[in-house]
């Protein structure tokens, strides 16, 4: 007789999901992302637009951080390159978006391998100070690389079609974002299962320990490094097509905070919990912005004047009090309480 | 050669600012392994109390410091009692993420308390140039040089002789073995907190009276972070001499290469320098037991 749920062989334990009620749910949630258009306003769709963007670089950057434990501050940087890489082919050289926007993630890939190599030596401290650094080389680069970039001008980002329909904005944009971010889930979601994901988890845990077992470092590093890079630069020509005029304000030192911010509220190394982390984050402004309505008096421009400042104090109390009260994130909420509702009234 | 000492001068200046900077960062990192990611937000804050004081009770610059030290060293005391105390014992991953989450939280409170505007901040010190050497200066600029000097002495004197300083090597050096020999570890982390803020307000007034009192001024932290690695980031006296080899280099960059080189030349010059020492040019190399 059986007596619990066994998984037998390797195939089961690596599979990404056995339980068909997570089947029947992920199904009804796809269903319902397809059916959004429908169902929402304009500025609701716009709103799940910068959700899913947040989602696809969130997932890149938790490839990097939380399963290879690589810290990474230079977000912004990556986001830059993507988006100035999709922006500059589609306008100045008239690429199709549908090959602009994954050469804009190569572009990025091969610019990641200009700070991973130099950091395969460090860790910790020392590389979460060089990606810094490496982003603002990058937008100082952008800022005065004019002939491609136009400088301070910025681009105006025009003209993405894809089977006719522009990309720019409304479902069709939509659609584009949601595939894009389907496919990136679904990416990770898969290399985390396989061998490269699990030399990551080897290198994070320990790495002169992975190395002596034979893991490569230098390769899965710089593969991190790339593949992380890759979808963060993917992000990165969305944001540019979702904004439609790019200019290096958009990508400051605040944009790679709220990237490690993402991952840390959903729970580090879980992809579920960097979706969750991205949703919760960007609608936290919302938030912050319907609560402040209901505070001030009508016409006060408190809020507008000091918007990004009041932003980053509720970022920074929101990290401070996940990182002291739930290091597990968002995701370790949901298990406690999935365990609380399967256990009670038992304690576990 | 004028142009070439204007540079050297100018580079002294910033790189003394730095030099005050990087020494609060490695203060703090040497007693408790933590770079603290809010430092260039304590140095703005500090200068802003500082501007407050000036504003209401009129202080000169002596007076002004001895105010704003004991105040900023309270204030230091204060944030790592809330924020950084309760993670002890936290992966330094997640106190690191705590420090930056700090710092947001600094930079938009004194943003919305003092307003968007810049602000010039004299304390009383004349705007004459005074020449040394044929080379002309501010009255200000040369007591931010000085400052520099004066602290890293007192620096050195205090980690060389003082019962504190001694603790706080131990702590720094192993934090069980030091526990063992009846060392309080928490009060040398609180005390390093204390100690990094003093150096902050140092920094702060001395780079608003040099330069502005804006609400960027927090970004002068990060813009020091090149002297913290080049200085190792456990060696205090190391950043700060890192810090005003930093200034040269930024200043003659601009100066002789140009194209704005002075905003990332320093940037540069971590991710040279980690390449080829990843543990800084003057920081102690870890031996790791797996």
């Amino acid at each position: 007789m059986r007596t619990g749920h066994f998984k037998e062989s390797t195939g089961q334990l690596i599979a990404l999901t056995d339980n068909p009620t997570t089947k029947a749910w992920v199904a009804a949630l796809v269903v319902a992302l397809l059916a959004a258009p429908l169902l929402l306003g304009a500025y609701e769709l716009g709103l799940l637009v910068t959700v899913l963007i947040a989602v696809v670089g969130g997932v890149g950057l938790n490839l990097l951080t939380g399963t290879t434990g690589l810290i990474s501050l230079g977000q912004a940087g990556f986001l830059a390159v993507g988006a100035y890489g999709n922006a500059v082919l589609m306008v100045d050289y008239g690429w199709p978006v549908w090959l602009s926007l994954p050469a804009g993630g190569v572009i990025s890939a091969l610019i990641s391998l200009l700070v991973g190599i130099p950091s395969l030596r460090l860790k910790g401290l020392y590389l979460a100070i060089t990606t810094l650094a490496f982003s603002f080389i990058v937008s100082h680069i952008i800022l005065y690389a004019e002939p491609i970039t136009r400088g301070p001008n910025g681009i105006f980002v025009s003209g993405a079609e894809i089977f006719g329909f522009n990309v720019q904005k409304g479902p069709p944009l939509y659609f584009l974002t949601l595939f894009v971010s389907v496919a990136v889930v679904l990416l990770a979601l898969n290399l985390q299962r396989s061998r490269l994901g699990r030399a990551w988890l080897a290198i994070r845990d320990h790495d002169i320990a992975a190395r002596a077992m034979g893991i490569d470092l230098t390769r899965y590093k710089l593969l991190a490094f790339m593949i992380s890079s890759f979808i963060v630069g993917l992000a990165g020509g969305l944001i540019s097509l979702q904004i439609r005029f790019i200019n290096i304000d958009v990508f400051g030192l605040i944009l790679s905070i709220e990237a490690l911010a993402i991952i840390i509220l959903g729970g580090l190394g879980s992809i579920a919990g960097a979706i969750l982390g991205a949703i919760f984050l960007t609608l936290l402004p919302e938030v912050i912005r319907i609560a402040f309505n209901l505070v001030l008096e009508p016409g006060s421009s408190f809020y507008s004047t000091y918007v990004y400042e009041i932003r980053g104090v509720v970022y920074g109390f929101v990290i401070v009090a996940f990182l002291r009260f739930k290091p597990d994130g968002l995701i370790g909420l949901w298990r406690d309480s999935k365990k609380f509702w399967s256990n009670w009234p038992l304690a576990y | 050669m004028d142009f070439f000492l204007l540079l050297i001068s100018t580079g002294l200046v910033i790189g003394a600012s730095y030099g005050l900077i990087a020494m609060g960062f490695a203060l703090v990192y040497k007693a408790t392994g933590v770079v603290n990611f809010a430092h260039g937000e304590l140095v703005m804050l500090t200068a802003y109390i500082a501007f407050s004081l000036t504003q209401i009770f009129g202080l000169s610059f002596i007076p002004l410091m001895l105010v704003t030290i004991p105040i900023s060293m309270v204030l230091g005391l204060t944030l790592e009692r809330i924020f950084i105390r309760p993670m002890l014992g936290e992966p330094v991953f997640s106190i690191v993420m705590v420090t930056i989450g700090l710092a947001v939280i600094l930079r938009g409170v004194t943003i919305m308390i003092w307003g968007p505007d810049p602000h010039n901040l004299t304390a009383g010190v004349t705007r004459d140039v005074i020449r040394v050497f044929g080379i002309p200066f501010y009255a200000a600029q040369l007591m931010s040089i000085a400052a520099l000097a004066i602290c890293t002495t007192l620096g050195w004197a205090f980690l060389r002789f003082s019962r504190i300083g001694i603790s706080m090597r131990a702590v720094a050096s192993h934090e069980t073995a030091a526990l063992l020999v009846g060392i309080s570890v928490s009060r040398t982390h609180a005390m390093a907190w204390a100690l990094s803020s003093g150096l902050a307000a140092v920094a702060g007034v001395l780079f608003a009276m040099n330069f502005k009192l804006a609400p960027d001024l927090w970004f002068q932290g990060l813009k020091s972070f090149p002297a913290v690695i080049l200085g190792g980031l456990d060696s205090i006296l190391g950043a700060a001499f890192a810090g005003v080899i930093i200034g040269l280099i930024e200043n003659l960059s601009q100066g002789y290469i140009g194209q704005g080189l002075r905003e990332i030349s320093g940037f540069i010059v971590i991710i040279i320098v980690l390449m080829v020492r990843p543990y800084g040019l003057f920081g102690d190399r870890d031996i790791e037991r797996v």
